[in-house]
């Protein structure tokens, strides 16, 4: 356990510096960065600020300080706002992660039963049918799919307000538009490993004890079944941290998506860097955690 | 696992049934969408438009400007030019600061040396640039302020309609950040409540208002990116105004029962601006032509839902300086191709036009296509605004014929606001520095600037704008307009200046 836990930290540690590579990066791909924050100033003025920034430094310096920085937290003051870049991802983090997080239970609470059904009845029109409407679901837009879905339920039905994130009842909408994106996905997972364990032995012998069919599906398969459901969210997580980029615009919900698309409009780069940076680790970390649940969960992995 | 499930599907159901807040819709409560928030609540510390329209409601300047665009007293009781360089202001006597303080003369001295920062070489505030002209403020006495300028200054009362008069006690004791977030107070008709940041901003009535107190108690700027998203708040009384409607929207907002739309012509004139310095628009010949490849009309017509108005030159027509005897070139694709034939090109000529106006995508598209059939065979490239733009802009627009924008003043209703930043060849001038070369021009406009006699102004600028609808710089296409979406439980109709001044709003009767 301990040989394995080290070798997924190692793994993890050097990600995080590729991740601080790109985000690097992210400045210097844009062209002259000095030039993009002073437009209209004098090319001496431009000097100073270029040594202030320690712009004239060469790059592989450059990087290893702000790596240094990184570490600390530290990605400078947002051009914008006046303040620490790196606090006010942070101030937003707890809604996007919120938000994702809504959306996988919502995008679970969906695709579990449907999947379960589908494993239990395959073949049959409900199948057939679940499949095709939760497929629909996926091939359209996120964007697309949260203007749909706020004309039905907000516009039309008033059942829901439109925009906002400021009661439960605004938080619905923008985590069912999210895990529209991951459920057809849960729910073909949910669905192959039903059908993998449902004829297994030991579902036959719970049974054959005479237990009655819903608690062997739910009891015994589904709990067996449940091990590549795990993974897969720890996969998805990444996929909808990027799509709550999308939600958090449409939804007008204060998240760090919503923030990072704003500076980049205003050529923010502290605040695009600090966020791009902070949702990197998080999916790293994600797939860290999903690692090391799935060793809980499946002890044949210790022994490899 | 069955009770867990059922424990995620009740709460969910309880979710679904509980009351709906949508931003507190009493009819005491005006709410109004912004596609963002400033970055601070401290009406000196940021230009940006979103932040000035919630200042506005906040703060009060030496004046005011009414709907019809006249100065009216506000801070100020009147004033007057002493001299070409010196201005004198009667203060409001009794005025009081949202945490009960009256304001003095020392408050409005302050709030301008906030921003001149007299002595210090870098500035901070970004609206320095606006009154730099302003050399000097004097305490005359407890009512009377003097302002004097470095040199004769025309645009110093167009510059006051928005400069915010901040308490000195209040900012020196919470200091400027907290005054920027949390304890921002003003004069004006609302005072802050709460600020929660890319959600809203949420004001309520100041009783002691020297106006009196606004037909609204409380005032509500949420924060909402997304047209579609403000559009669908509107309808189901979410928000009771939007602003910047597109014309794609306008037949929806106004057959829907609960919704209104008002709208008004703006300062923002679209124009391309060419690139006088290499062929083909060197000629002045190649420079008309284009202007006569133009069917303005058609264009506002059909792509514009009306809502626009052509242009002689960019001086727009409610703006100071405005000549109606210049009249905007015809429509008239003979004349075009018979001027290109003169300037070299019989057999018309490629050329490569740049924009960043995502929004007039197809309007952009519909003018390359008029200059392609009258022989200057047109490529559009559309640029994202942001790094791509700006990268574009420092290379000085290399390999480019010219540029598709618009340009709004900053809502300085003056010929200068927009003859300068676009013609002026000097650091200071925008697009001028880059494309434009008449000869001549940077004179008239420097002469236009340094002279407080209106009418002497009045007349280079009529000389300016024959000008330069002769030499043609640009393609001058139109003026646009604002419109905004106001529920029908609100009386309230768009300004030309694209204010939100909602002291004027009312619930409609």
């Amino acid at each position: 356990m301990p040989a394995f836990l080290i070798r997924r930290l190692l793994r993890f540690v050097v990600v995080c510096v590729g991740v601080s590579l790109v985000t690097f990066s992210i400045l210097h791909a844009s062209g002259d960065p000095v030039a993009l924050i002073m437009p209209e100033a004098a090319e001496a003025d431009r000097d100073r600020l270029r040594e202030a920034l320690g712009l004239t430094d060469p790059l592989a310096t450059q990087f290893v300080r702000f790596v240094a920085h990184a570490a600390r937290g530290d990605f400078g003051q947002s051009f914008f706002h006046r303040e620490p870049a790196f606090r006010l991802v942070v101030e937003r983090m707890p809604t996007t992660l919120g938000l994702t997080c809504l959306a996988v239970a919502l995008a679970l609470l969906i695709a579990i039963p449907t999947g379960v059904y589908s494993a239990v009845f395959r073949n049959t029109i409900g199948d057939h049918a679940a499949t095709a409407v939760v497929f629909l679901g996926q091939s359209m837009p996120v964007f697309w799919i949260g203007i749909m879905l706020m004309l039905l339920f907000a516009v039309q039905w008033r059942l829901l307000p439109v925009s906002g994130w400021d009661s439960w009842s605004s938080m619905v909408l923008p985590a069912l538009t999210l895990g529209s994106f991951t459920t057809p996905l849960f729910m073909r997972i949910v669905r192959s490993s039903m059908l993998e364990v449902i004829n297994l032995d030991y579902v036959r012998t719970a049974r054959a004890k005479g237990l009655s069919e819903w608690l062997v599906i739910c009891r015994h398969a589904l709990r067996n079944a449940a091990l590549p459901i795990v993974t897969v969210i720890g996969l998805q997580f990444g996929l909808l941290l990027g799509g709550a980029v999308l939600t958090e615009s449409v939804f007008a919900v204060p998240g760090v998506g919503r923030l990072i698309i704003g500076a980049i409009r205003q050529l923010d780069f502290p605040i695009v860097q600090a966020g791009v940076f902070l949702l990197a680790i998080m999916i790293v970390l994600a797939n860290l955690l999903v690692d090391i649940l799935y060793v809980y969960l499946n002890p044949t992995v210790r022994l490899r | 696992m069955t009770r867990w499930l059922f424990g995620l599907l009740a709460m969910m159901f309880a979710a679904l049934i509980a009351p709906i807040d949508t931003g507190a819709q009493g009819k005491d409560t005006l709410t109004v969408a912004l596609p963002s928030h400033a970055p601070t609540l401290d009406p000196h510390m940021h230009f940006e438009r979103v932040g000035v329209l919630v200042n506005i409601n906040m703060f009060d300047s030496l004046l005011h400007r009414s709907a019809k665009l006249e100065f009216e007293p506000s801070l100020a009781t009147s004033w007057k030019a002493l001299s070409d360089t010196t201005w004198e202001f009667k203060l409001r006597k009794g005025v009081k600061f949202h945490d009960g303080s009256t304001m003095t003369a020392e408050d409005v001295k302050y709030s301008f040396e906030r921003v001149l920062e007299p002595g210090k070489e870098k500035k901070k505030s970004p609206q320095y640039g606006n009154i730099r002209a302003i050399k000097e403020v004097k305490i005359v006495d407890a009512e009377t302020i003097h302002l004097i300028t470095d040199k004769p200054f025309p645009l110093l009362l167009e510059r006051l309609v928005y400069f915010g008069i901040v308490p000195k006690k209040h900012i020196e004791k919470v200091g400027e950040e907290a005054f920027g977030s949390t304890a921002t107070v003003g004069t004006g008709p609302w005072k802050l409540v709460e600020w929660k940041r890319d959600q809203h901003i949420r004001l309520e009535a100041f009783d002691q208002h020297w106006r009196g107190k606004p037909a609204f108690k409380y005032l509500v700027f949420r924060a909402i990116p997304e047209v579609a998203t403000a559009v669908a708040e509107l309808k189901t009384g979410g928000v009771d105004i939007i602003r910047n409607v597109n014309a794609d929207l306008l037949p929806d907002l106004k057959n829907h029962p609960q919704t209104r739309i008002s709208t008004t012509p703006i300062l923002r004139v679209h124009y391309i601006s060419l690139d006088m310095r290499s062929a083909p628009f060197d000629k002045k010949a190649a420079r008309q032509a284009a202007n006569y490849a133009i069917d303005r009309q058609s264009m506002i017509q059909k792509m514009m839902a009306g809502l626009g108005k052509e242009v002689a030159t960019v001086v727009q027509p409610p703006a100071f300086g405005f000549d109606p005897s210049v009249k905007p070139y015809p429509y008239d694709p003979k004349k075009a191709k018979e001027l290109l034939a003169q300037a070299g090109y019989p057999n018309g000529v490629d050329i490569t036009l740049h924009s960043s106006a995502v929004d007039w995508r197809p309007h952009f598209e519909a003018l390359g296509q008029m200059l392609t059939e009258v022989g200057l065979r047109t490529t559009v490239k559309m640029w994202d605004p942001g790094p791509a733009w700006n990268k574009f802009f420092q290379t000085e627009g290399k390999a480019t014929n010219g540029q598709y924008g618009s340009w709004g003043n900053y809502s300085v209703f003056d010929a200068d606001a927009v003859l300068h930043p676009l013609y002026h060849t000097e650091p200071g001038g925008w697009i001028g520095k880059h494309y434009a070369r008449v000869e001549g021009l940077d004179k008239l406009i420097d002469e236009a600037r340094s002279t407080v006699d209106q009418l002497r102004r009045k007349r280079i600028y009529a000389d300016i704008q024959r000008m330069i609808r002769e030499e043609a710089p640009s393609v001058f296409l139109w003026t646009q307009n604002d419109t905004l979406g106001i529920s029908k439980k609100v009386a309230y109709e768009a300004r030309p200046d694209e204010w939100l001044w909602l002291f004027a709003a009312r619930p409609a009767s």
